[in-house]
């Protein structure tokens, strides 16, 4: 990689193609080593929960022990209302992601292949990528509703912007030898595009996806608790309406564990794609 | 000079395309084609913006906002800024905080309000415990692995001078993370403004937020996009600021910019 | 149309055999920037003909525009004004019989590919099978030297392999005319002897390949070339083609100890180095 401290650029920009993808979800993920003080610090807390609650030292409707959520968590998962939030809310940020990714790739690819493109639309995406997320829930409301269709919308729009802006800039900054090596050996355009330009760009369209992936996660829950009454964000809410903390605490849980998952696999899917990308 | 005339005439298409959008939506209202009750012409809700900034209705919401999400985004980077320093330069720091960390951050951290309006109800700490908490990480995660990128040769410069721990960290380590830590901050700032939108809007009172969602459901669409258009001025100065003071801070960067 | 008779009378008369003219670069001249004072010349005007069949070296100090020649040559890269004709063709684009082989090869070739695939590259928009792709991709690998590495990643191979790979790669293209940009320079001493084995050995075991190579190093110009054009400092321009007549096939220490080969590169140097002859 021609730049050193890559981690440079803008938010999204970059966030390390490469190596950092040990980096994001990384480091932590390779318990390896020493990390025992670590674990145990975790126990330790989890500890102090259960006995803070059963003991009475805290006493409140909104801290029941650790294990009564995480027996709620545990049930939930063969079957009822908390799974089915659950999996609407994976399914919608899923539909967001792949939506607004595919989007991203496809017009960062268009834009960086021609300059005058590049100069008539940026300055509008640089203008509504500050906006926060929220707040384009109530006007799609307006236009879609509450169901999957909005909230579906707004995470795509989301997820948008990282892969969009991490496409663009690794599409203008490939090696400009690979485009002469497939010009002189006579490769027309298009295929140019296809085996060259996108391969090329590879590396960062998934650190964007990377990042797009956390973002839209938020942004799913952000949706659900603003309207509509499904998922995860919607439960949630509800349960502290009704001040029942362990399903509270449950549902956390549960998000947590996702979190993880999608992280995780994403990588697995990452390295198996990108294994070539080494330096 | 003219490079700057350069760079202004190399504004020109996008803003003209802009432009042209805005015209083009106006026209689509104007003939029926979009449902001006869903969405007013451009110079209508022009019109409210200006008004409302005039009535005076704007401070104290702005106000709310923006110093919401200041003190909650200031807090983040002392946090993690600090945090990750130390997570960065001492082992056992390391050791002992990065199970907690890699298990808190997958989590999408917005599932955390209503949790946290339990503990602190609608006001104002909650808000600011949710949006610091949600933006502490991305600014943590980068530190601490700028810390880790750092060419080792540095250090041992550091020690050739016979510096102190304490001191390597402040003069060597801290502005050679400085890149990994602007591309946390960039991240985390657009977390912070969506967390304080969302703060207020699930209190239902304060800032922004709380203004948009209501009008919505008071079905005040005119008022709903003008403050829309303010949240998104606000939006986009902050990104400003983040770009500018980034120069500031890390000024050898430019060169790997366009 | 008398090329055309002359690449016939070609076929009758092989390896050695200084044919016709196959390129002929006429007034070229190459600037960046706009007019005046911004303007950087990067080539005052060269007039040069190429040989069918030869071996021909552009040697002259570094920045003096050689590679921007091979580049406009090649059709990658316009000429501010003159033209080049292959053929009797003016070049506009890329001619599909002319390769540019680039002298960074970690730049050049797809780290995204095996090193069998970097070498179809070459052939995916072309109308063969797939299976005749691999065939040939495996059997150009063979020729230099690398059948048992197919299936490896660039990474995986040293440099002097790498510039292998993309020597592959560019015969499978099926060049008549083979331009290289200081192919050898970033390898270590004896790699380069190895490859410039090769090169000798593939253009003199083809019927009909010509091969421009530009270099900085005079010993490899004189070593390998029928004749070599000399490129002068800015605004450069071609001050002189010179016949070597070292014979054939040369021979990497002995040709190298020829009273011939000693006596041009005495006279090159000279010349490179600005020093009376």
């Amino acid at each position: 990689m021609p730049q050193g401290s890559v981690a440079s650029g803008a938010p999204l920009r970059r966030a390390r193609p490469s190596r950092e993808a040990t980096g994001s979800a990384g480091n932590g993920t390779l318990p390896g080593r020493r990390r025992v003080s670590g674990y145990l610090l975790v126990v330790l807390l989890l500890l102090a929960w259960e006995l803070s609650a059963r003991l009475g030292i805290v006493r409140s409707e909104n801290w029941p022990p650790v294990t009564q959520a995480l027996a709620v968590a545990a049930t939930s998962l063969a079957g009822g209302d908390l799974l089915l939030a659950l999996v609407g809310t994976l399914y919608r940020m899923l539909a967001g992601l792949v939506l607004g990714s595919a989007i991203g790739v496809l017009v960062g690819l268009a834009l960086a292949s021609s300059r005058w493109l590049r100069l008539t639309v940026e300055p509008l995406v640089e203008l509504l990528r500050p906006l926060p997320v929220p707040a384009l829930v109530p006007p799609l409301i307006l236009f879609l509703g509450l169901d999957d269709g909005m909230k579906i919308t707004v995470v795509a729009m989301t997820a948008f912007f990282p892969v969009f802006i991490n496409t663009l800039e690794g599409a203008t900054s490939v090696e400009p030898t690979y485009r002469l090596v497939a010009r002189t050996l006579g490769v027309p355009p298009l295929r140019r595009m296809r085996a060259v330009l996108l391969p090329a760009t590879l590396p960062f369209i998934f650190a964007g996806i990377r990042v797009a992936i956390g973002l839209a996660f938020i942004v799913t829950v952000v949706a659900e608790m603003i309207a509509g009454d499904a998922g995860i964000g919607y439960y949630l809410v509800s349960m502290q309406y009704a001040g029942r903390a362990a399903e509270m605490y449950a549902a956390l849980f549960l998000l947590a564990i996702c979190g993880f998952a999608l992280n995780a696999g994403f990588l697995r899917i990452e390295q198996r794609i990108l294994h070539w990308n080494r330096r | 000079m003219i490079g700057l005339l350069d760079r202004s005439l190399r504004l020109v298409p996008g803003v003209a395309f802009i432009a042209a959008l805005l015209v083009a939506i106006e026209i689509l209202v104007d003939r029926g084609l979009i449902n001006r009750v869903l969405l007013p012409p451009p110079s209508v809700i022009g019109r409210t913006l200006y008004d409302l900034l005039l009535s005076g209705e704007v401070q104290g919401p702005l106000l709310a906002t923006l110093g919401l999400f200041a003190v909650g985004f200031a807090i983040a980077v002392a946090l993690g800024v600090v945090l990750g320093l130390l997570m960065g330069t001492v082992p056992w720091v390391d050791d002992l905080l990065d199970p907690l960390v890699e298990l808190v951050r997958p989590m999408p951290k917005a599932a955390l309000v209503p949790v946290l309006i339990l503990f602190l109800g609608l006001g104002v700490p909650m808000k600011i415990t949710s949006i610091a908490l949600a933006s502490v990480f991305p600014i943590l995660i980068n530190t601490v692995q700028g810390v880790r990128s750092i060419d080792p040769v540095l250090i041992a410069t550091g020690r050739t001078f016979g510096w102190s721990g304490a001191r390597i960290t402040l003069r060597i380590v801290l502005p050679a993370t400085l890149p990994f830590i602007a591309a946390g901050l960039r991240i985390s700032v657009g977390i912070a403004l969506l967390m304080t939108v969302l703060s207020e809007m699930l209190a239902g009172t304060g800032g922004l937020g709380a203004v948009i969602l209501e009008n919505q459901r008071s079905f005040r669409i005119r008022q709903m996009y003008a403050w829309l258009v303010l949240l998104a001025v606000i939006g986009l100065v902050i990104s400003w600021g983040m770009t500018v003071a980034e120069r500031r801070l890390a000024p050898w960067l430019e060169k790997h910019r366009r | 149309m008398t090329t055309m008779a002359g690449s016939q009378a070609l076929h009758t008369d092989p390896p050695h055999r200084f044919g016709d003219v196959l390129v002929r670069v006429s007034g070229v001249r190459k600037h960046y920037g706009a007019g005046g004072d911004q303007r950087t010349v990067a080539i005052g005007e060269a007039d040069l003909e190429i040989r069918r069949g030869e071996f021909l070296a552009i040697v002259g100090p570094s920045g003096c525009g050689k590679s921007t020649l091979l580049q406009i040559i090649a059709g990658l890269s316009e000429a501010s004004a003159g033209e080049v004709t292959l053929d009797g063709r003016r070049v506009t684009a890329p001619p599909p019989d002319a390769v540019y082989l680039f002298q960074q090869y970690a730049k050049s070739l797809f780290p995204w590919r095996t090193v069998r695939r970097n070498v179809t590259f070459a052939l995916e928009h072309k109308p063969v099978t797939a299976a005749e792709r691999k065939r040939d991709a495996e059997s150009l690998l063979e020729r230099v030297g690398l059948g048992e590495f197919a299936d490896h990643y660039p990474w995986q191979l040293s440099g002097g392999m790498q510039q292998r790979v993309a020597i592959a790669r560019a015969l499978a293209a099926r060049p008549r005319l083979l331009l290289m940009d200081e192919p050898f320079s970033a390898v270590d001493a004896l790699t380069r002897v190895e490859l410039q084995a090769l090169i000798l050995d593939i253009w003199s075991s083809s019927e009909d390949l010509t091969v421009v190579l530009v270099t900085h190093d005079v010993d490899e110009a004189v070593y390998l070339a029928d004749r070599i054009a000399i490129l002068g400092r800015r605004p450069s321009r071609i001050d002189d083609v010179i016949e070597i007549g070292l014979p054939r096939p040369r021979h990497a220490i002995e040709t190298r100890e020829d009273s011939v080969y000693l006596k041009h590169r005495h006279a090159l140097l000279n010349r490179l180095l600005d020093r009376p002859l």
